[in-house]
């Protein structure tokens, strides 16, 4: 078990927007987080990464409290995520903007960045190699020298992941990782994601794409109005009748 | 120290807090609509300074109507300021910062090289005392404080009951929707620029008999309203008025206990607190 | 929506790192300011250029702060606290200026510890408006407080040069010149070494998108707080010269007039760039003492210039050629579209 959510709840005033949630992660697993619209799971994204507080409960990595606890330091206990609209530092090239997510593989301090030692000097080297690596990995080799906001669409989703993979977490949160994407980008997209279950990386990520969802997934979570209404495999998920009950209106789960 | 001397001094802060609400008004109106923070605005104070001093005090027509002429003179000037300058600017307050610096040189080296450097005092329109529930206060300040807290009323009834006034108003909450709507921003940045500055322009014409003219007239009042706002909260009207009502009143005792040059102080540290326990201000929104 | 052409875009002067040009650029700065004493010896023309290279260990501080995303209104605050702290500790201990001279860049830093840490809860509007808070109160402090240590608001006065070092004295022009100029180029070397570093690029990184560094594990809080301080030491360092070059203190020098000039300077020349500053101290300095003659015209020029460069250069002028040359290439592609040749796919 990688994390873990105990009780964890979060309140915007007079919004309840999850409530006494727990679920476990496990290790090397790619788990999904689906829900209709509003269902809070980007809330749990946002309380797991640091970014809002919890209301009530804990959160665990690893077996240490990580609830409570500033964004950055969470990250480098190794928790990293993407957001669901495409955040990049658009005016870097690609590379630079993996070369600011490795900042955890080479962290110098004020002292080596102002005397340029031999050492920092490799040190940075080293970073571009990696990340030149990491990029031509996904495909986004040849764009390294490209300014990150003239990439097209895909292209900036692939730039997110790299950067998450960049801080060499181990637990990789997507926030819809294939909206927007083609048929053939989508399927581009689910095996890099297991190539990283192959790797050790856990995967926990949110999508509105059921079929994708079902078809990577080793478990799923389905939430409801902030409430934990059904966890298991993808084939359980399809035949929960809360969970069918909760998509009419909304979307058919499935096809 | 007696209460009748607290509460005078009380009344003075206020009095004097009325018009400076009148300016900050003018700033955080046009804050809400193009989200920049217009520095040049105490030149549009000084601007209806000097037509009050040219037409009331030279000229001689009557007070109130020069008070009207300044109004809607320095509000035409706010809508050519916008139009020409700002109005691409919206949202970009660090550009819209330096270009606004630029146009308070304009303003005040074409003011001095226009008008000179002199002051130029303004006879006071009325003069005498009012003894109310036994309390000394000169006509002319009541005056204008009565005037300042009409406009204020007048602004407050044109932005919810006006048609310009209730678009300027969705505009300011988010442009966006505003245009989806059908609003025509640029009109309305346009004339909430005007209208922000023509409030400026009536509160220079109110202390203008109180303060004389001069082309740095309008620095101290858009410190006052600069603080004011920012306690208040920028971006909301009330807040304009619950903040001018809070540093009249911090300032009026103040000036009892410390010189008037070190009671600036106090708005200051005022702006540190709120900044830290409250960003948003007092009354500040989304 | 960036149509997928294959040429890409031309990467805006930040985005541009490389160890090579930035080291030739600080070459070429301590270049210029040591052959303008061999040009001229004339007092004015050394005042000015003086004035020029205190403004720019200014600026160039400034813009440190910039490049995370802070505009603090109250960089020139630290300036007045470390020429304060060091003409008193001249003047009242009879400590040398060699030591004040760090000891006031120190304190500065010091204090720009608790300031910046309140200063840095907030961002954006609210921490240009409460930097600017901080600097009115220092700034009334040094003027209607402790008139015994500040001068009130007739100023300090009577501050002494620099004592000699190792036998050279300060008494003249030239050699205020050259320690300007020496710390000048000193501050120069290691803003543009940590521009190029990775310091820089995180800096950078954290002013567009702050909240997706923390998540990637940038300690942004300490990022802004190291750039306030740091920026706040060589403040100090500028404002120890400037009590002992000027030999008199007054609030005035520390308020707002000054503060917006430190801005303005940094604005125009552009803050994309480490070079900006530079560009836009010289030229306006320059401009400003050419304009001198024409009094109450000179501001207004000066606030025409403002006007107009910002509404045409907004990126500064250190971008002024790729900013040409995107109008040019908008030009082209307006005057292409109109013969009916399409973007290529």
């Amino acid at each position: 078990m990688l994390l873990e959510l105990r009780g964890v709840s979060r309140r915007f005033g007079g919004l309840q927007a999850v409530a006494d949630l727990s679920m476990t992660v496990a290790r090397s697993a790619i788990h999904g987080l689906i829900g209709p619209n509003g269902a809070g799971k980007s809330t749990v994204f946002n309380l797991i990464t640091g970014v809002i507080p919890l209301t009530t409960g804990q959160i665990f990595f690893k077996g240490d409290r990580t609830s409570g606890l500033r964004p950055s330091e969470i990250c480098r206990r190794g928790i990293a995520r993407t957001f669901q609209a495409t955040t990049l530092f658009r005016e870097y090239t690609v590379l630079q903007n993996v070369l600011v997510a490795a900042h955890l593989a080479a962290a110098p301090g004020l002292a080596s960045a102002l005397f340029w030692s031999r050492a920092y000097r490799e040190r940075e080297q080293r970073a571009r190699e990696r990340g030149q690596a990491l990029l031509d990995g996904l495909g986004l080799g040849s764009v390294a020298g490209r300014v990150a906001g003239t990439l097209p669409h895909r292209d900036q989703k692939a730039l997110a992941l790299a950067m998450v993979l960049a801080t060499g977490a181990e637990l990789v949160i997507l926030d819809e990782p294939m909206a927007g994407l083609a048929e053939q980008e989508k399927a581009e997209t689910t095996s890099v994601l297991r190539r990283l279950r192959g790797d050790g990386v856990t995967v926990l990520l949110v999508e509105h794409d059921m079929k994708a969802v079902m078809g990577v997934c080793d478990t799923v979570t389905v939430l409801d109005h902030g409430l934990r209404i059904a966890e298991g495999t993808p084939r359980e998920i399809q035949t929960n009748p809360a969970v069918i009950e909760a998509y009419l209106g909304a979307e058919e789960p499935g096809a | 120290m007696s209460i009748d001397l607290l509460v005078q001094a009380l009344l003075n802060g206020f009095g004097l807090a009325m018009v400076y609400v009148l300016v900050a008004l003018g700033l955080t109106l046009i804050f809400s609509i193009l989200e920049i923070i217009n520095f040049a605005h105490g030149e549009f104070y000084m601007l209806g300074g000097y037509v009050t001093y040219y037409v009331y005090a030279l000229f001689g027509l009557n007070y109130f109507a020069t008070l009207g002429l300044a109004i809607v003179t320095v509000g035409l000037a706010g809508v050519v300021a916008e139009r020409l300058i700002f109005h691409d600017l919206r949202g970009k307050a660090l550009n819209a910062f330096i270009v606004s610096l630029g146009l308070l040189w304009v303003m005040q080296a074409g003011a001095q090289l226009a008008f000179g450097v002199l002051d130029k005092p303004v006879p006071s329109a009325f003069s005498g005392i009012v003894r109310m529930l036994g309390l000394v206060i000169s006509l002319e300040r009541l005056v204008v404080t009565v005037c300042a807290i009409v406009l204020i009323v007048g602004l407050y009834l044109f932005l919810r009951l006006s048609r310009p006034g209730r678009a300027m108003r969705a505009v300011a909450q988010d442009a966006d929707v505003a245009a989806l709507q059908g609003v025509n921003i640029e009109a309305v940045s346009a004339l909430g620029f005007g209208v922000g500055c023509a409030l400026a322009g009536g509160a220079g014409g109110l202390l203008a008999p109180l303060f004389a003219v001069s082309p740095a007239m309008g620095a101290l009042p858009v410190v006052k309203a600069f603080i004011i706002i920012i306690v208040g909260g920028m971006g909301s009207l009330p807040g304009a008025v619950l903040g001018g009502l809070l540093l009249g009143g911090v300032e009026g005792l103040g000036t009892l206990f410390m010189g008037s040059a070190a009671v600036n102080i106090l708005g200051f540290l005022m702006v540190i607190v709120v900044l830290l326990v409250r960003p948003r201000g007092l009354v500040g929104g989304a | 929506m960036a149509p997928s052409s294959s040429k890409a875009a031309s990467p805006p002067p930040a985005a541009r790192r490389g160890a090579g040009a930035p080291a030739a650029g600080v070459a070429l700065v301590a270049l210029a300011a040591a052959t303008l004493p061999l040009v001229t010896r004339d007092s004015y023309y050394l005042d000015v250029a003086t004035t020029i290279l205190m403004n720019l260990t200014l600026t160039m501080s400034f813009r440190l702060q910039v490049s995370t995303g802070q505009i603090n209104m109250a960089h020139i605050s630290f300036m007045g606290i470390g020429a304060y702290a060091s003409a008193l500790l001249v003047t009242r201990v009879g400590l040398s200026f060699w030591a004040t001279l760090w000891i006031g860049a120190l304190v500065a830093a010091a204090l720009a510890v608790p300031i910046g840490s309140v200063a840095l809860r907030v961002s954006g509007p609210y921490y240009f408006l409460i930097t600017f808070a901080f600097s009115e109160v220092v700034r009334l402090v040094f003027n209607n407080f402790l008139e015994g240590w500040f001068g009130g608001p007739s100023g300090l006065v009577g501050i002494p040069k620099p004592d000699r070092l190792l036998g050279l004295a300060f008494e003249g022009k030239l050699e205020l010149y050259g320690l300007m100029a020496v710390l000048c180029v000193g501050v120069a070397l290691a803003f543009v070494r940590l521009e190029y570093s990775r310091f820089g690029l995180t800096a950078s990184a954290i002013r567009q998108a702050d909240l997706l560094a923390e998540t990637l594990g940038v300690d942004v809080f300490r990022y802004k707080l190291t750039t306030f301080v740091l920026g706040s030491f060589v403040a100090g360092l500028a404002g120890v010269f400037f009590a002992h070059f000027r030999q008199v203190l007054h609030s005035s020098d520390f308020g707002l007039e000054p503060m917006v000039l430190l801005v303005v300077f940094t604005v125009i020349g552009g803050t994309g760039s480490v070079w900006g500053p530079v560009v836009g101290t010289v030229l306006m300095t320059i401009a400003g003492e050419l304009l001198r003659e024409l009094h109450h015209y000179e501001i207004l020029v000066f606030g025409a210039v403002l006007i107009l460069t910002m509404l045409w250069a907004p990126e500064g002028l250190v971008a002024l050629p790729a900013t040409v040359r995107r109008l040019l290439r908008m030009r082209r592609s307006k005057d292409a579209r109109a013969m009916g040749v399409g973007l290529a796919p």
